[in-house]
């Protein structure tokens, strides 16, 4: 295998994958993509996979997902059908007194360009007869949807290698050197050098990060999702909670625990989610739950995006972030701009690793 | 809900490793899908040989009566109809009796979850009339119902060589034994030779083509070596041999070593049938598929370890225990079985398959 590359990216995930496929979009050959696994088989594979803008805080971060939701048809356009829905999506609440709250969300949101409305109980009921009739209201938006994560990902990749992207899977970095302004990539199957190296290593940015002697604040938060039997489309939105996937089973889900690496499930959460799922949805009570999983996803410290270069690293590239699927075809956009044109369409200052100090 | 010991699974395994330990005075619940105790036992009407020498041989449901005999008096709270669906962060299982679910706290779990069936397959053989042998037994013995009238078995392994003898007790004509390999897999020669003194023809290096039928299998291809030939039936028995049941380790976080003469993919444990979760045991088909004398001494085994590891028992009197039972276990197993055993036993510290749930 070739060992010299421009690029190296670390971590084959939605984010990595999607800067290797933006990359291959400006120049073929010279990019190469390793994954100690296999693409999926982390956070990226295990994902209720929203497309997700609305109720975002605050509202630049917000508006930062919502020009990536913008994007995702294009892609779809670009590397093929990865299932991507614009459902538009529903936030319920089940006591009037959140009404405030929402209204206050949607302002702040009208400011920066992003329709949301809060809907009343009649208007919800109507979008989703399904919803419980106690529901108070929702707020919604039309930008929201969902995308299916594993044909987002082997579309990015079967395009990026189309392009002349390298994959080395299974594959597991060792060690990073920096010599003669060049990045020696130590892995299990040999060593690679390059001149752009990228960290999407997502939960284990920090882990990568370190081989550098650089501190990248990402920690691992664990999300366990339920699965039902298919059943008949009858959800038409992403709700904050829970979607419907294209074969009919109900995806549910929105726990988030700090247990490290630990991909186990607990039935503690698992009736945690099924209780919420029915709560929003009471014909759910009915379903049959025929799976549980749980994803380890990456949360930097403050909850924000970590993009762009590394601060007093020449060439060297920082992607890591919660909402990976979300973002990545911005990301992966933005990043490309970076490294070919040294400058971004839209400014990505705020989300620089510099702010950890 | 609290108790000293956990016994998933409440079949042969599960019931001697709760005597093994109810005796000692541990306080122990079972839990079961079933409506009764014995598992497979109940609709097993051959004679069972060799058993352990406290028994003697007896027919597979008169050893489940006598193994619910010995708990009886004692205490042990059985749970039937009940599932074990996961397990608590605090590490109690999570028990439902399909209404709801509620957490059983145990100090050791013993999981005796027996085995399942593999299917073979072949065109159309998920029509109506297409089951698995174990499936026909359960039908005739258990539910007294015929599973049809005219037969053919696919495999010919001694539990397919039983199966078929107790179809033909029923009135089911056994038209013929289909086999892939060039001769019968059954150790056990005289019932081989008895189906063969009852004119079943064996069909070697063969299989099944093709089913056809209305809505139920009425006719099949076999692919001989050098013809086809077509059988009326109404009643296709296969035999793909079967596998530990592994959920429930899975779902505990245990590791797993491969062993191809104990059915495949197996928990690794030690000789005290303690897994590499020191609160979880295993005993029974899951550790290994094997015949009824050495499953019920694998769960005296394990009973006796966690009685030991709960102190109702010393050390002493529980090492002389395991290694009489042992010297059993090499005695009545089949010998390829126990050397397979005995290679996984000393993987215990290699396993293949470790933290799984580590991403």
């Amino acid at each position: 295998m070739e060992t010299n590359y421009e690029t190296i990216v670390i971590g084959g995930g939605v984010v990595g994958s999607g800067i290797a496929y933006h990359l291959s979009e400006r120049y073929k050959e010279g990019v190469l993509v390793l994954d100690k696994k296999y693409p999926m088989s982390g956070t990226s594979g295990s994902t209720q996979a929203w497309v997700w803008v609305h109720n975002k805080t605050p509202s630049w971060y917000a508006e930062f997902s919502m020009y990536s939701a913008e994007l995702y048809p294009y892609l779809s356009k670009k590397i093929g059908d990865v299932e991507y829905k614009r459902t538009g999506g529903l936030s319920p609440f089940f006591n009037e007194s959140d009404r405030e709250k929402a209204e206050k969300l949607a302002e702040s949101y009208r400011k920066i360009g992003i329709k949301i409305k809060v809907l009343s109980r009649e208007e919800v009921l109507e979008k989703e007869p399904y919803m419980n009739p106690e529901v108070a209201g929702a707020t919604y938006s039309s930008i929201d949807g969902n995308v299916n994560p594993f044909r987002l990902i082997d579309m990015y990749m079967r395009a990026a290698k189309r392009n002349g992207v390298r994959y080395s899977t299974y594959n597991k970095v060792t060690e990073i050197k920096k010599h003669d302004g060049k990045y020696a990539v130590v892995s299990d199957n040999g060593a690679f050098e390059c001149k752009n190296l990228i960290l999407a290593g997502g939960t284990w940015s920090r882990e990568i990060g370190d081989m550098l002697g650089v501190k990248i604040p990402v920690n691992q938060l664990r999300g366990q999702i339920l699965v039902s039997e298919p059943l008949k489309p009858f959800l038409n939105f992403t709700i904050s909670g829970l979607r419907q996937a294209n074969n009919g089973e109900v995806l549910m889900g929105y726990s988030m625990e700090e247990a490290g690496f630990n991909r186990a499930t607990t039935l503690d959460v698992i009736q945690e989610t099924a209780n919420m799922a029915v709560q929003y949805v009471p014909g759910l009570r009915k379903a049959k739950i025929v799976r549980a999983f749980s994803g380890i996803r990456a949360m930097p410290e403050d909850g924000f995006p970590i993009l762009g270069k590394v601060p007093g690293h020449e060439n060297l590239y920082v992607a890591a972030t919660h909402s990976g699927v979300t973002l990545s075809p911005l990301i992966g956009t933005l990043i490309t701009e970076l490294i070919m044109d040294g400058e971004t369409s839209i400014p990505i200052d705020r989300y620089s690793l510099s702010r950890f100090g | 809900m609290k108790t000293d010991v956990l016994i998933i699974g409440g079949g042969p395994a599960g019931l001697s490793a709760a005597i093994e330990t109810a005796s000692r005075g541990l306080d122990v619940t079972i839990v079961d899908e079933a409506s009764q105790l014995g598992g497979q036992l109940n609709q097993q009407t051959q004679t069972l040989r060799p058993l352990p020498s406290v028994y003697e041989p007896m027919r597979g449901f008169e050893l489940a009566y006598k193994l619910i005999e010995q708990i009886k008096g004692l205490s042990v709270k059985p749970l039937l109809n009940h599932r074990v669906v996961g397990f608590y962060a605090d590490g109690s299982a999570g028990i439902t009796d399909e209404e709801n679910v509620f957490p059983v706290k145990a100090k050791k779990i013993i999981v005796a979850s027996g085995a399942a069936e593999k299917a073979v397959a072949f065109p159309k053989w998920t029509m109506p009339g297409i089951m698995t042998i174990g499936a026909a037994q359960t039908l005739i013995n258990r539910d007294f119902v015929m599973a049809g009238r005219e037969a053919v078995i696919v495999g010919s392994s001694d539990f397919a060589m039983e199966t078929a003898m107790q179809l033909m007790a029923v009135g089911t004509r056994v038209k013929a034994i289909i086999e892939k390999q060039s001769e019968v897999s059954a150790i056990d020669q005289e019932k081989v030779s008895e189906l063969s003194r009852n004119g079943i023809p064996f069909y070697f290096n063969s299989f099944i083509k093709e089913v056809r039928g209305n809505g139920q299998v009425e006719q099949i291809d076999i692919e001989l070596p050098d013809e086809v030939i077509t059988l009326n039936v109404d009643l296709v028995c296969m035999d793909g041999g079967r596998m530990p049941i592994l959920d429930v380790f899975y779902q505990l976080g245990c590791s797993f070593g491969f062993q191809e003469e104990l059915g495949g993919w197996v928990p690794q444990y030690s000789n005290t049938f303690q897994t590499d979760r020191e609160d979880v045991f295993i005993a029974g088909n899951a550790a290994g598929i094997s015949t009824q004398g050495p499953l019920l001494l694998t769960g005296m085994i394990a009973g006796i370890s966690v009685s030991e590891e709960l102190q109702a028992i010393r050390s002493a009197e529980a090492n002389e225990m395991r290694e009489t039972l042992w010297k059993e276990l090499g005695l009545l197993e089949y010998k390829e079985v126990y050397s397979g055993r005995v290679k996984h036993l000393e993987n215990f510290t290699s396993p293949i398959l470790k933290d799984q749930f580590i991403s």
